[in-house]
């Protein structure tokens, strides 16, 4: 118990005196999540919206897919982009991997699936008399598709929050394609599983403690988003 | 001018709604169409507003052959079709007008309109209030005044008047006899066609998947009225 009270003493002195160490580690992780959220959610939007709002051959096959990914572990897609990636993979020219450049891609193959099944989910739950008032209005496909994200933004937000906790808290995909190096790939989770397996427990934790805050404040702004989704419709 | 929707038939699995229906809408002309649930009044006014296919048909507007792409054409972006419960965006009454209103249209010139156009539909009490909060009469009355922000050739309305008490039946009957001071064809689809005869210029039936003619009462006095609603209600009973 000493030796957890400790451990978590160091760790609030880590976080409080700006350790270099500690907070290039949390400057990493931010950098790398916001990157691959930010390219992976007009493209899974725009998804979304097509499963939602056309019909085509194997529509529901599509649906059924990222629904499937929705629960592919993390450590799965690292190991697919690692032998995408290296040196003997069919992409292993580019020399990506051990970057933040491959870990940027295995983050946006997590959250890409999550993104469109959700915003899919909001889409569908849309009235559709949005779409065709919008349209008949005269609005041409592009502001008709903006309309339409504007009535649902809150569940859309609701995506955007969820993807980018699945990604910033991974640590299977980056530990595989990212290779912990210090200063370049640590992220957090990698960070606190290689202190913990060296028994240090103290940067563990206050990495620890950024990760939870972070979680309280994305689920307390999901909660916040629902809500008044709910109240205005 | 004239649109012609010549022979639109429609099917809905094997059940015809639409067996080679003939439309013909002409300029400042108010035009009320009834029929029995399920005749395909609504299917009628998709179709005409480019929000459905027919599985085959013609239109003629402007003298020119229009086709049924979605929403394409220049039939469709001068037609708006008004549901049954008009849908209001999220937002006041103000941002739900602004959307009729043309994105190239300076700011100075937008708000004019929009108080132009709240006074017109006597809005201007509610113009800051939440459109998703209005009353059933309220937002048929902004829906109309949005469609006509947009200053559309054809407007269709879908049950404008359903489930309204007689001061918001009024006010809405008002403002689409206003409507057509602007020379805009209005369709107006209806089970109390009687609301309407005094802005009506044509009745057309829509049964067995066709559309006959018929008659507006010559006298339209309330008594005249109350006997016509008991034929119109015999005749679909």
């Amino acid at each position: 118990m000493d030796n957890l009270f400790d451990a978590t003493h160091q760790a609030m002195k880590l976080l409080v005196s700006g350790d270099q160490e500690l907070w290039n580690i949390i400057g990493i992780s931010f950098r790398v999540s916001t990157l691959a959220i930010s390219l992976a959610t007009i493209p899974a939007l725009l998804v979304a919206f097509l499963l939602s709002y056309t019909n085509f051959p194997g529509r529901r096959f599509l649906i059924a897919i990222f629904n499937t990914l929705l629960s592919m572990p993390a450590v799965v897609v690292g190991l697919l982009f690692y032998l995408l990636l290296s040196r003997h993979g069919p992409l292993g020219n580019f020399k990506m991997l051990f970057s933040q450049s491959a870990m940027v891609i295995g983050q946006i193959a997590l959250c890409f699936p999550l993104l469109v099944a959700m915003s899919h989910s909001s889409f569908q739950a849309a009235d559709k008399r949005a779409w065709e008032t919008a349209r008949t209005l005269g609005a041409g496909p592009v502001r008709a598709v903006l309309t339409l994200m504007r009535e649902v933004r809150f569940g859309l937000i609701a995506a955007l929050l969820a993807g980018y906790g699945r990604i910033i808290a991974e640590v299977g995909a980056s530990m595989m394609l990212g290779g912990n190096i210090l200063h370049y790939t640590r992220n957090i989770p990698t960070a606190i599983a290689l202190e913990t397996s060296k028994g240090l427990f103290a940067q563990g934790i206050a990495l620890g403690a950024v990760l939870l805050l972070l979680a309280f404040t994305l689920n307390a702004s999901l909660h916040f988003f629902q809500g008044r989704g709910q109240s205005v419709s | 001018m004239t649109v012609h929707f010549t022979k639109m038939f429609k099917r809905f699995g094997n059940r015809e709604i639409l067996s080679g229906v003939d439309l013909i809408l002409s300029e400042n002309k108010c035009s009320i169409l009834t029929g029995k649930n399920g005749a395909g009044k609504t299917t009628l006014m998709r179709i005409c507003a480019g929000l459905e296919k027919p599985e085959s048909g013609r239109i003629l507007y402007e003298g020119t052959d229009e086709s049924w792409g979605r929403y394409t054409g220049k039939l469709f972006q001068n037609t708006v079709y008004l549901h049954q419960q008009p849908y209001m965006f999220d937002g006041d009454v103000i941002h739900n007008l602004e959307f009729g209103l043309s994105k190239k249209m300076s700011r100075p010139d937008r708000k004019k309109k929009i108080t132009e156009a709240l006074e017109w539909a006597g809005l201007t009490e509610i113009a800051h209030n939440q459109a998703k909060t209005l009353s059933g009469g309220e937002r048929q009355r902004v829906a109309i005044t949005r469609a006509w922000l947009h200053e559309p050739d054809i407007m269709l309305l879908d049950e404008p008047t359903a489930n309204m008490d007689n001061e918001a039946r009024t006010r809405t009957v008002s403002l689409l006899q206003n409507l057509k001071k602007h020379n805009i064809i209005v369709l107006i689809a209806t089970h109390e066609p009687e609301h309407f005869y005094s802005i009506a210029d044509e009745w057309l039936v829509l049964t067995d998947g066709r559309i006959k003619n018929g008659e507006l009462p010559v006298n339209r006095n309330s008594n005249v009225l109350q006997l016509h609603k008991l034929q119109y209600a015999q005749a679909f009973t």
